[in-house]
């Protein structure tokens, strides 16, 4: 399987704080591989530095996408290639309406027919969103809001799609309603790098993971062995 | 009643350039969170390059217009990247890139008097016809033109900032600039495309502003101030707050100075401006101005 995203001793600096020290990761295409780690490990350090979106003065190392090192590149540069993400906050524009949201997803894209049919996939998807799509953003409850950034993500119908805590603050149920979601985007053919919380979610819906402490990456392996490890069950897994 | 539609009128005229001021102040705030004190003088600006541009090339009207419109949007873009950008790289504190702005407003205020002189100048008669009568009122018809233009351009701005896919995404990166990133959206050059749109819509107001003002280097800061005023009334940072803020400023200085007493004309925008704060700093549209605790 070809690698769609390399990174290659990635470190990242906020001034003089080093965040993440130096971690080697990689996703194949049509992977569904995930990241986890406690608060302030680095995940979303990591996660907006591929889409671009950190200070690029604190980058060092390298970032490949599709063999090319984009490292250098601006948030924006950085969707043009096929990167999009779901940010960790969701991050909707509160004041734009449910679709126009839907719609900045595609702000790139110039193929109109086909966005037409990618916004109805996003609402058969999540059919509270057509409920909504007249709403502004800002007023739909957090569930709702994690599908917005979702679909709005899918939208620019990206090689590679980012999601950074998809479940963070929202019920077990409305949880489970996103990971089937992020488990049927993945076996339509579209690659993903997750971060989660809830590692043992994070497990079961990934194929592989890495675990991620204070900066560096201490364990990579498949879900399945990540769950039986005895360091994984105890620190991340509650036993 | 012949008094009231004269000063309606007149308040109308005055209350859209306002308006259009008001406008260019929202836009900023939205976009990079500040007030920039050279917004006043991008209408001396716009009075400057409409003289420039119909008096000494002797351009047709609407050329003039166009180009004005054109070289103060540059204008606006080169001080947001030139100066604003400058100092937000260097993270300084907000406020200290509000002072760099009022620097910006007398470099430009004394680079008018050089290039221009400190006598007012007057901006030639444009139509042939000199004055106009509608409903009995009789007024320039510049000032009727200025009226119309005002509200066309409000009406433009508006569809641009709702209806077109850039404008949507120019009010997406103002509102979240990560998640505008992410889509795609050029972030720096959507800020600075704003402050070259509330460059342009002032040097507009400028333009309409000399046949019944004159020109003169300290027109903007004047004229300004109160459209800053309007934009606080309406709402900071709310598109139509600043539109609706700019014309009740108009209406309600041109009906006290009609009605009560023109010495008060210059005091009352900045009355009614302290009122607001104190009693609804939200202003009419409900803008956030309270900090949360
Ligand atoms: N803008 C910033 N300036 C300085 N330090 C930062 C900044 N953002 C993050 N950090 C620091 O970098 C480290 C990694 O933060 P990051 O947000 O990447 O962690 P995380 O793994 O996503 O945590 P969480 O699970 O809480 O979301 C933390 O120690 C954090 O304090
Ligand atoms: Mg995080």
């Amino acid at each position: 399987m070809a690698k769609l995203l390399e990174l290659i001793d990635f470190h990242y600096y906020y001034g003089n704080i080093h965040s993440v020290k130096g971690i080697n990761l990689s996703v194949d295409e049509g992977e569904i591989v995930t990241l986890i780690g406690a608060n302030g490990a680095g995940k979303t350090t990591t996660m907006q530095s591929i889409s671009g979106l950190t200070a690029r003065r604190g980058v060092v190392g390298k970032i490949l996408f599709q063999g090319k090192e984009i490292q250098k590149y601006n948030g924006y540069k950085v969707a043009t290639l096929g990167i999009a993400q779901s940010l960790e906050g969701r991050h909707v524009f509160s004041q734009l309406t449910v679709e126009e949201n839907l719609m900045m997803g595609a702000y790139l894209r110039k193929d109109s027919k086909h966005i037409k049919d990618d916004l109805k996939n996003v609402y058969d998807r999540f059919p509270r969103l057509l409920e909504r799509r007249t709403q502004m953003a800002g007023t739909l409850s957090g569930g709702e809001q994690q599908m917005l950034a979702m679909g709005r993500a899918l939208m620019s119908r990206p090689k590679l799609l980012l999601l950074d805590e998809p479940s963070l603050g929202l019920a077990p149920l409305i949880t489970q309603e996103i990971f089937v979601a992020v488990r049927d985007i993945n076996k339509e053919g579209t690659t993903i790098l997750f971060v989660e919380q809830n590692s043992k979610i994070a497990l079961n819906t990934a194929s592989r993971g890495y675990v991620m402490q204070t900066g560096e990456i201490v364990m990579s392996d498949t879900s399945e062995n990540l769950l039986s490890n005895e360091e994984v069950k105890k620190a991340y897994l509650g036993g | 009643m012949q008094t009231f539609l004269t000063l309606l009128i007149s308040g109308l005229v005055i209350g859209g350039i306002y308006g259009l001021i008001a406008l260019g102040y929202s836009l900023i705030y939205r976009a990079s969170g500040l007030m920039s004190f050279a917004q006043g003088d991008m209408v001396t600006l716009g009075a400057y390059l409409g003289i420039f541009y119909y008096v000494w090339l002797g351009l047709p009207i609407l050329v003039a217009l166009v180009l004005t419109f054109i070289t103060a949007f540059l204008f606006g873009m080169a001080l947001e990247r030139g100066v604003i950008r400058t100092l937000l790289k260097k993270n300084v504190i907000p406020i200290y890139i509000v002072l760099a702005t009022i620097a910006v407003s007398y470099i430009i205020q004394n680079l008018a008097q050089a290039v221009f002189g400190s006598t007012t100048q007057w901006f030639p008669q444009v139509f042939p016809v000199a004055n106009l009568t509608l409903f009995g009122v009789t007024n320039q018809t510049e000032a009727y033109a200025s009226f119309v233009i005002s509200i066309i351009l409000m009406i433009a701005l508006h569809l641009f900032m709702t209806k077109t896919k850039f404008g949507t995404a120019m009010r997406g990166s103002a509102m979240d600039p990560l998640a505008a990133e992410s889509c795609g959206i050029n972030t720096s050059l959507s800020t600075g495309i704003t402050w070259g749109l509330a460059a342009s819509i002032a040097s507009l107001a400028g333009m309409m502003l000399g046949p019944m003002y004159g020109v003169f280097t300290t027109l903007g800061s004047t004229i300004g101030r109160k459209g800053f005023a309007g934009a606080v009334v309406g709402g900071y940072g709310n598109m139509y707050g600043a539109m609706i803020g700019g014309l009740l400023l108009g209406l309600a200085e041109t009906f006290v100075a009609g009605y009560i007493d023109g010495t008060y004309k210059n005091q009352i925008a900045y009355i009614i401006l302290i009122v607001f704060l104190f009693v609804k700093p939200t202003g009419i549209f409900n803008e956030k101005a309270i900090q949360d605790v």
